[in-house]
Order: C-alpha cells, then structure tokens, then sequence
C-alpha cells in the first residue's frame, strides 16, 4: 500500500507539473514587428530621407543653450557613406568639405559623423579652443553623434548623445536646405556687427514682448560674440539666450515664450536696428533700441540723502568704449577731450554720494598734471518719476576753467534728474556698473564704475 | 509487482509526454540585423593590407564611441591625415622592432587595435593626454590632425607617444622588475608631476618630468626617450645633468631597460634605437 501511494502521488505531481510548463507565456504584442525590425525600419527610414533633400539640410546647432550660441550648419549626404559639409563656425569653416558619416544601431539610431569635419569644430578640447576659462579642455560642448527622434512636418528631429539623457537638452532639427542656404552661409558673419549693435539707433537697448495686448519690456545686455551668447533682464529675471546669425537676422535659443507661441526666429531691420520676430494673433518680440530706458529700477534709492557714502565713476578708458555710453555721452566726451590740450584728457566723472564732510559731489579728474575739478551739489529724489536729482550749489574753480565741462555737466545735473541703474553686465573690471541717464530721456547715458 | 508494473507504465507515458510536450519552438531564422560589410575605401584597403593582414592589427580612425572616453571633447581625424600619421607609425615604430625584434615580433605582441583620434585629449589639471594604452590590447593617439611629417619635433612627440605606449604594451604582457626600479629613486614620485620642470626632474633622476608620476611611466619615459632620441642626443641629455647620482640614476634605470629588452625580448635596445634613429630621419626627409 505504501508504495501505491507513493507513486499515486508521484504520478499526480508529475502530470500537474506538465499541465502548467506548457503555460503560453506569449504576451500581447503592443507593436507589430520586433524591437529589432521597428530598429532597422528605422535606421533605413533615416538612410533614406537623408538623400531626399536635393539641396541637402540645414542644422542651427545649439549645444549649451545656457552658455553658448548656435551654428549653422549645412549637409549634403550621399549614398557612399560621404558628407559634404559647411558651418558658420568661423570664416575659414564657411566652404564645402567632404568627410565620412555613418548611421549606427545602438540603443537607438543614430547619425555620426565618423571622420573629421565642420562640426568637429564644437567638440575641439585643446586649450586655444575654448571660448571661456570655464570651457577649458570642453571647446564648444560639441557633440557629432545625433541620436535619432523621427520627423515632424519633414524636419528631422536628433539629440546629440552626449546630452540626450538630460531631459532638458534641446532637440536638433535638420530642415531642408535650399541652394541659396549654401551661397548665402558666409553671409551670416554680416549680421554680427548688427547683433553686437551700435548706439547711434538709442542710449537704450531692450527687449519688447507683445503678446496681443501687453507689453512687457527688459534689457538687452551687451553681447559675447566668443560665445554668441546675450542676456535679457529686468529688475527680478536675467535670461541668458545663445544666439545663431542667418543672412537675415538671427535665431535664438530658448525660444522667447509668448502666449502658447514660441517665437525663435528674428528678422533685422536696418533703419533703426531692431531685430523682431512676428507671431499670429499680434504676438512679437523685438529687440530694439530707445532713448527711454525699457527698465527702471529702484536702485537710486541707495543714493538718496541720508544713505551710506557711495562713490560711481566713469573711468576712461576702460569705459570709454562701453555700449551703454550714448553717442550723445561720446560726443560731449570728445568735445571736452579736444578742448584740453594735446597731452591732457579727461580720466575720470566720479559722483560722490553722501560724503561725511562734503555731501554730493561731482568730480572731474584729468590725465596729463591738470587739477581735479569739483562740483558740488545737492540731491533729492523723485519717487515718483525713480529719479535723483543733482543741483548746483558750487564749484570749486571759476567760471572760466570749468567752462569746458560745462555741457556734460548739465545733462548731469538737469532738472529732470537721472535714472540711476546697476547693470546685469560687467566691464573689463569685476566692478559693479551703474548707469546714469538724463531723465528727460534726451539720449544721455553714461556708464560707471561701482567704486 | 502489478502495481509497480501500472505504474511503470504511466510513468513511461509521462515521460514522453514530458519530452515531446514542448518541441515545437519556433527554430532561429537568418539574423535580422545588418551584418554586410561597408564598402572599403582605398584607405580601408591600405589599412588592411599594411596592418591588417602584416601584423594582425586593426587601425581604426573612424568615430565609434564604444572605444574613446565620452566624457572627455575629442573628435576623429581628418581623413587626408589617416595615411600619413599610419605611414609614421609603421617605418618608425612597426619597421624597427620587425627588423630588430624578428619579422613575428610584433605581430606577437602588440597592440590589436590602434585607434587614432585627430582632437587633442586635454585633462583638467591643464595637461595634454597624448596617448592611452589599454590591457595590452588597444593603443589611442590623440592629436593626429596637428601632425607634420615634415616638422622632426612633431613627429618626435608622435612617435614618443607611440613608443611610450607600446613600451607600456610590452610590460602589460611582461612586466619589469617594478620593485628594483622603485629603489633607485623612490622620493622623487609626485602626483604634481605637471607642476614640474624636466630640467629640474633631471637633476633628481628622470628623463622626464612625467616619468615622475610612477614607476610604471618611469619605465616607458626612460625608455622612449632613449629610443626617440640619437645616441649623440641622449649623451647631451646625461651630460647637461649636473647632479652625478642623478646621472648615475638614470643610468641604472636604462639599464634595467637594456637588461629587460634582452633577457624578455632577447633584443638588443641600442640597435633598436640606431633603426628607429634611422627610420625617423627617412620619415621626415622623404
């Protein structure tokens, strides 16, 4: 009995042992094909549409868009595994140069260019290459293997691999390029000086958001062509965009958010120097320049009377050049320049506020033995307007020594009174720098020293 | 018996069952992944017939990312500069050890893959990595794309690069008496190495200043300076030394080379620096 038993069991846990090992383990498949035929579909979806453009493509690459700009790229690809290729990274980058690419199957599809070409550029580590101290050994952050993402609306959508895992890492479209995008690359370097501005057009420069209705104003600080980068600001945000040059105006990166529009493509204007994007429903964004400050903040509070000593000065020449000086600011410079004699000139307009002994007062220093010239003056400030005003109450010279001061002097000590403003930008010094501007808003602004 | 003879039978039954129940997987069909060669170029083709098939060694000069460091900002060479920076390895490095070491040397021992890559390989302590070898297996130049065969200074730096890794190649597959040679200048080893001068290096006992980094790179700098360099330049290097027991020390060192190459390799090191001497001044006048 014993036995029967023990092989009754054995029997039953047999057969229940085979009833279950041939369970269908099959799972509902959420796709059609495999992971590896959706992976070749793909890899030869790419193969294919890179040899339908006639003309090639066109990529503004942007690797950091929180420190660097963007470059243009162009790429014509053939069936033999060859590119031609051209970049607006510097002037001799601009013609054709053939190299070898490649699409590869990793984890995911890729497009690499496998030999030495314009992009290369990006990714240059040694020393002389880098545009920052900080990107010592990193050149331009660059990345010459694109992880592909698919099309939408006939671009072709990557990533680079080195950043794709970072969810923040912005997408690089390649958009049919047309024979005119090959002849005009080298244009792209024209457009520079306009993005670096000049201030004939306004004291002021800044950015203008209009989403329909409102308007919404910041700076737009001076421009680093090393790194093609720039910043917009106002008294609570400071947003860092790269920028890209295209014969016609520029491409920024991020793009400026307006409504639900996302504008990135500006056109520049000659006649005033503004450079605009135009969305629908009367949404823009231009940066443009004005003669009225596009923000006013409350900084001239800290040089109200009764507050600490504070000292701003310009100081030549390490601001003698500085953007934020208005033409009309240059021009009484120079005129004050050319009336000294040949081996004197003006070295430094220093405003003391709130000394101990004197009060406020304005200082003109001089290079070349001449005596400094003070003026002295009282303040009172304007809440309303944000303004401080500066009024005569004595020289320290007579009327005829400082007759030559005397026009930059005014604009100084106008009855409007002046917008004072720390700066979001420095200027060969670490120094903080402040800007005064006549309220009046006539076209002076002059740029000093925090000292 | 009955009972056990039933459930002999059942049992049979069940074992058959149990072998014929899952056969009928689905059997592999062809792969579905793309294994068809690339077309080679003229350059694969050279490349092939120059390393491949000679030597056993592959040369890869395109991108792949699987064996460069991604962390760091390099970029592959420009193709025109392939061949002659290959040319440059092959009569300097492969030509004198084939003619010194015998035909098979260094196809024996060698590095199997040679990966060139054209950007400069820079480190964060601001110096410049010119040259990695790996297991014994793999050597990585940098740099590729600022070579000039013309320019002897340049092609020296290239080929101190390649003999100094190919030196670390050679010790990967037999290593050097490390403890002997840690005697004889043991204080001198600085992770700073960089914050040092040569000149001053030399005074202490190192042909380089990177040979100060470790016994290891000792070796291969003592070494590859040896080989880069005519017997008339070495003798200047030792005679500029003011120090005499850092004379002597580096002597000992080349010594400890000489005796390494001939009881390991049964090569003589000063002929192979006389072929390698004249195998530079061929690349560079020619």
């Amino acid at each position: 009995m014993k036995i029967k038993y023990i092989f009754r069991y054995l029997v039953v846990a047999s057969l229940m042992l085979h009833f279950t090992a041939c369970t269908d383990t099959e799972v509902e498949q959420k796709f059609d094909k495999t992971p590896t035929e959706r992976l070749n579909a793909q890899k030869s979806e790419l193969q294919e549409v890179l040899l339908t453009s006639p003309d090639g493509w066109k990529a503004v690459y942007f690797t950091d868009n929180k420190q660097l700009g963007g470059f243009t790229h162009l790429f014509k690809f053939t069936a033999d595994g060859k590119v031609e290729m051209a970049s607006d990274f510097n002037t001799t980058s601009t013609p054709k140069f053939t190299s070898d690419y490649d699409i590869q199957l990793g984890s995911t599809v890729s497009l690499v260019f496998t030999t030495k070409n314009r992009i290369h550029l990006l990714s240059d580590s040694s020393p002389a290459a880098a545009p920052t101290a900080a990107l010592r050994g990193k050149g331009y952050l660059g990345d010459f293997q694109f992880l592909y993402y698919g099309q939408d609306n006939g671009q072709l959508i990557f990533k680079a691999n080195r950043t794709a895992g970072d969810s923040n890492s912005s997408e690089i479209r390649f958009v049919k390029a047309t024979s005119q995008d090959w002849d005009d690359l080298s244009k792209n370097f024209l457009m520079i000086p306009n993005v670096i501005g000049s201030n004939v057009f306004g004291a002021n420069r800044g950015l203008e958001i209009i989403d329909g209705t409102t308007k919404k104003t910041y700076d737009f600080n001076p421009y680093t062509t090393i790194t093609r980068f720039g910043s917009y600001t106002d008294i609570t945000s400071n947003n860092g965009i790269g920028i890209g040059y295209s014969p016609n105006g520029i491409v920024i990166s991020p793009a400026i958010k307006v409504g639900d529009q996302m504008l990135s493509n500006f056109i520049f204007n000659s006649a005033d120097g503004s450079f605009t994007a135009t969305g629908t429903n009367g949404a823009s964004a231009s940066i443009k320049y004005s003669n009225t400050p596009f923000v006013i903040s409350d900084d001239y509070k800290n040089f109200a009377p009764g507050q600490p000593q504070r000292v701003v000065g310009y100081i030549a020449p390490n601001l003698t050049a500085a953007q934020s000086n208005s033409v009309l600011c240059r021009n009484l410079i120079d005129k004050i320049n050319a009336g000294l004699p040949a081996t004197q000139s003006l070295a430094r307009v220093q405003v003391v506020f709130n000394n101990a002994v004197n009060g406020t007062y304005i200082q003109y220093l001089f290079n070349g033995g001449k005596a400094t010239i003070t003026h002295f003056v009282t303040t009172e400030v304007n809440e309303a307007n944000k303004t401080i005003i500066l009024t005569d109450d004595g020289w320290t010279h007579n009327a005829a020594t400082i007759a030559i001061l005397k026009d930059l002097d005014a604009q100084l000590t106008n009855p409007e009174g002046l917008y004072i403003k720390k700066e979001a930008f420095t200027i060969v010094a670490s120094n903080k720098i402040y800007t005064l501007a006549n309220a009046s808003n006539n076209g002076f602004r002059i740029t000093t020293y925090q000292l | 018996m009955k009972i056990i003879n039933k459930y002999k039978k059942i049992a049979v039954f069940v074992g058959v069952l149990a072998l014929a129940s899952c056969a009928q997987e689905e059997q592999p069909k062809e792969s579905q992944l793309d294994y068809n060669q690339p077309l080679k170029t003229e350059l694969d083709k050279w490349i092939d017939s120059n390393y491949l098939v000679p030597y056993n060694i592959n040369a890869q000069y395109k991108w792949n990312q699987n064996t460069v460091d991604n962390t760091r900002f390099l970029f592959p060479p420009t193709l025109d500069k392939v061949k002659p920076a290959l040319e440059i390895v092959q009569q300097i490095w492969l030509k004198s050890y084939a003619t010194i070491g015998g035909a098979d040397f260094v196809k024996k021992i060698a590095p199997r893959e040679i990966v060139l890559v054209g950007g400069v390989n820079s480190n964060s302590n601001g110096t410049r990595t010119l040259g990695i070898a790996e297991g014994g297996q793999r050597i990585t130049l940098f740099e590729v794309d600022n070579l000039n065969r013309k320019n002897r200074a340049i092609v020296a730096e290239f080929i101190h690069t390649i003999q100094h890794e190919y030196i670390h190649i050679l010790n990967q597959t037999k290593p050097f008496d490390e403890q002997g040679w840690g005697k004889i200048t043991p204080s001198g080893y600085t992770a700073t190495w960089h914050l040092e001068t040569t000149a001053a290096s030399r005074e202490l006992g190192f042909i380089t200043n990177y040979a100060r980094s470790n016994v290891v790179e000792d070796f291969a700098e003592t070494a590859s300076i040896i080989l880069i360099s005519t017997k008339a330049e070495y003798a200047a290097i030792l005679a500029s030394i003011s120090s005499a027991k850092a004379r002597a020390d580096i002597q000992k060192k080349e010594a400890i080379v000489v005796k390494y190459f001939k009881e390991t390799f049964n090569m003589d090191f000063y002929a192979l620096r006389d072929e390698a001497e004249k195998n530079t001044t061929n690349v560079v006048n020619n």
